[in-house]
């Protein structure tokens, strides 16, 4: 499903170049559910940027349902992120001025749905996150787990194959962030490829498979194969030390 | 999606009231100025004639002696008219000049009103394509033999007769009893480019009289007189048989061929003139002006109106430089809700198309307000400033035109401001929300 090989990513300004992923190599099977970890500043956010084709990467080859990304026009890119990709993130991001309907509606109008098709995707993502009630609500007028679930439902209108959520839960209670854990794993079990970035051990746990990014490269993993006991992280016994930071390097002249 | 556009862009405007209200003011008066120079630049540059223009021809000569300047005159001579009369080669001819009489009715009640009236032949009315509401004009005979007939305006008919068919009935002018033989509809050109000597934009006359009429009733010059020669003009006689220009000469002519045969008899009769000690200039010449030429020969347009357009154009821009700062603020703090929008599916070329449909409405906005300022600006020329009523109207093509020319100004000052915000990359902005 989604394929990295030798991933590089070069953040260069006039003074200094930062390496923010480097020989980057991943494999995502479809219906996987992985959980990324990693220090701050290691290079997540960066791989889930580039994984979303948010942003474009330096060198190395990715490949996302078996079409190569690497020279994509921005419109090619817009439509596959419409089409095949959901985006969760930490801070919610609502359109503040749009109600729960007219949110999640949004990806549904660029795909170019008519009125009917949109009415009936939004009714059926905001049931799937119990919010159907309240679709003529603001943003403001809801919790942050209920603007989470907002957010995830607008990313399931689309019917995405492929999740990403960056910190899904970094703003919510540890109740409130089960709930939304909940209801990522309900989707995935619905066949729903999601990758997660995500500060707690505790919720890594529950992903199928755990990579840890240290120094803009994926340090280690381990498949949960399903059995009984949760998978093994390195990161749980050898925490990163603080010298694990993406590397900037001082460009001579 | 242009209606998504539209909703995403009254929102916004909603969302940030002053700020686009800014902007609306600022385009507005932009083009509330230029419509208002546009607009009187336009009024003045109408060729009135449409697309008679290049068959009608003002004539003139150049009669003037020796020592005297040496351009050609705007108005002939009285006896250059009569002489001209005896041509039969234009479809239609005319002399004419503007006088001025005391009207008066049977009616003891009606008050006496002092009105403009123009003294021409019979084509005069044909020339012009003047229509007639009742009768018609006076016959040909009447241009020989004169004969005490007028042909009024639909507007006098109604301040006269009350509106009613007058035709056959008399007007009394300057004492003088006048049978009503036709009543034209309102016609009012505007230049009034068969008479640009006296006034381009002066309203037309409201009155018509026979030209031959003019040695015997003695009619004044209601006009500018022009003369090279000093003469002592003591009679009417004495008028009519002097160099003095203040005669109106229009010729229809519709062929080239017609031109060609016309401006050789004008040579002949120059030559002519000469044997007996007139048009004393190595150079005297004749020419041959049609409307639009006409117009240009006597600066109807002022070189004055185009340079007031250009400033305020420059105007405009300055305008529109303020709204771009304006656009590329409120565009930029947008930019997280760009970030999502991107990375939910919109394209650079949506989030461009969303910002210029918004750019468009405050667009029409600023236009629809910059034709009242136009409008306001007008009246106010109108009232205060004794601007000529047929320049202060608001052309209808303005109405199309305003709100046209500040949707492409706006989109024009929006482009850097749209082009800035879908350019920018949405994932900086989607972990700062």
């Amino acid at each position: 499903m989604l394929s990295m090989k030798s991933i590089s990513k070069v953040f260069k300004t006039d003074l200094v170049e930062t390496h923010a992923l480097r020989d980057f190599n991943l494999e995502v099977k479809e219906g996987e559910f992985v959980a990324v970890t990693g220090p701050s500043g290691s290079g997540k956010t960066t791989f889930l940027n580039i994984a979303g084709l948010l942003e474009g990467f330096t060198h190395g080859d990715y490949f996302l349902d078996g079409v190569n990304i690497s020279n994509l026009s921005d419109n090619k890119s817009a439509a596959i992120r419409n089409e095949k990709i959901g985006f969760i993130f930490q801070g919610f991001n609502l359109i503040p001025d749009l109600n729960l309907a007219e949110n999640v509606e949004v990806p549904l109008r660029y795909r170019g749905f008519n009125a009917a098709e949109r009415k009936r995707r939004v009714q059926h993502a905001l049931e799937q996150v119990g919010l159907a009630a309240r679709m003529k609500h603001l943003p403001s007028q809801l919790s942050g787990g209920q603007q989470q679930r907002v957010a995830i439902a607008r990313a399931l209108a689309g019917e995405p194959r492929f999740l990403l959520a960056d910190e899904p839960t970094g703003n919510l209670d540890s109740m409130m962030a089960r709930q939304v854990m909940e209801l990522l794993e309900e989707i995935n079990k619905a066949g729903t490829t999601i990758i997660m970035v995500t500060h707690d051990p505790e919720l890594a746990r529950r992903a199928q498979r755990n990579i840890q990014i240290v120094d803009g490269q994926v340090c280690d993993f381990t498949m949960y194969q399903g059995g009984a006991e949760k998978p093994h992280l390195v990161s749980d016994t050898e925490s990163p030390s603080d010298g694990q930071q993406a590397q900037t390097e001082q460009v001579a002249g | 999606m242009f209606f998504y556009y539209l909703d995403l862009a009254w929102r916004s405007i909603k969302k940030t009231p002053l700020l686009s209200l800014l902007m609306v003011l600022a385009i507005s008066i932009g083009i509330g100025i230029t419509i208002t120079s546009l607009n009187i630049y336009q009024m003045a540059n109408i060729n009135p004639a449409g697309e008679r223009s290049s068959q009608l021809y003002e004539v003139r000569l150049m009669s003037q002696g020796l020592d005297s300047w040496d351009e050609i005159n705007p108005q002939i001579t009285y006896q250059d008219s009569f002489n001209l009369r005896k041509s039969s080669i234009a479809t239609r001819q005319s002399p004419m000049f503007r006088t001025g009489m005391a009207v008066q009715t049977d009616d003891d009640n009606f008050v006496p009103i002092l009105e403009g009236a123009r003294v021409a032949d019979s084509d005069f009315f044909g020339l012009f394509s003047v229509e007639f509401l009742y009768g018609n004009s006076w016959g040909k005979q009447v241009d020989i033999d004169p004969a005490y007939q007028v042909v009024i305006r639909e507007d006098l008919n109604k301040e006269v007769f009350g509106g009613e068919n007058s035709v056959g009935r008399t007007i009394y002018l300057n004492q003088k009893p006048y049978q009503i033989v036709g009543v034209i509809k309102y016609w009012n050109p505007s230049p009034k480019y068969y008479d640009v000597n006296n006034g381009a934009f002066n309203d037309a006359e409201r009155m018509f009289v026979p030209f031959s009429l003019a040695p015997i009733e003695e009619f004044e010059s209601w006009g500018n007189n022009q003369s090279w020669k000093r003469e002592d003009i003591v009679t009417y006689a004495d008028r009519l048989a002097s160099e003095t220009h203040w005669n109106q000469y229009w010729v229809e002519l519709n062929t080239p061929e017609q031109v060609k045969e016309y401006r050789l008899w004008l040579s002949n009769y120059i030559e002519q003139q000469k044997l007996i000690g007139r048009f004393e200039m190595p150079e005297a010449k004749a020419d041959l002006s049609d409307v639009a030429t006409w117009l240009k020969v006597n600066n109807v347009v002022p070189e004055d109106n185009k340079v007031l357009v250009g400033l305020s154009v420059l105007f405009l821009i300055v305008c529109l430089v303020n709204m771009l700062g304006l656009l590329l603020a409120k565009f930029l703090k947008r930019a997280p809700e760009v970030g999502v929008r991107r990375a939910i599916g919109a394209s650079r070329a949506q989030i461009f198309a969303q910002h210029m449909v918004e750019v468009g409405v405050i667009g029409f906005f600023g236009g629809v307000i910059g034709l009242l300022w136009a409008w306001g600006s007008l009246s106010i020329l109108s009232a205060h400033f004794k601007l000529e009523e047929a320049l202060t109207q608001l052309g209808m093509s303005m109405w199309v035109l305003a709100p046209g020319v500040a949707i492409a100004s706006a989109l024009i000052a929006g482009l850097y401001p749209a082009w800035r915000i879908c350019s920018t990359n949405p994932s900086v902005h989607l972990k700062s929300q």
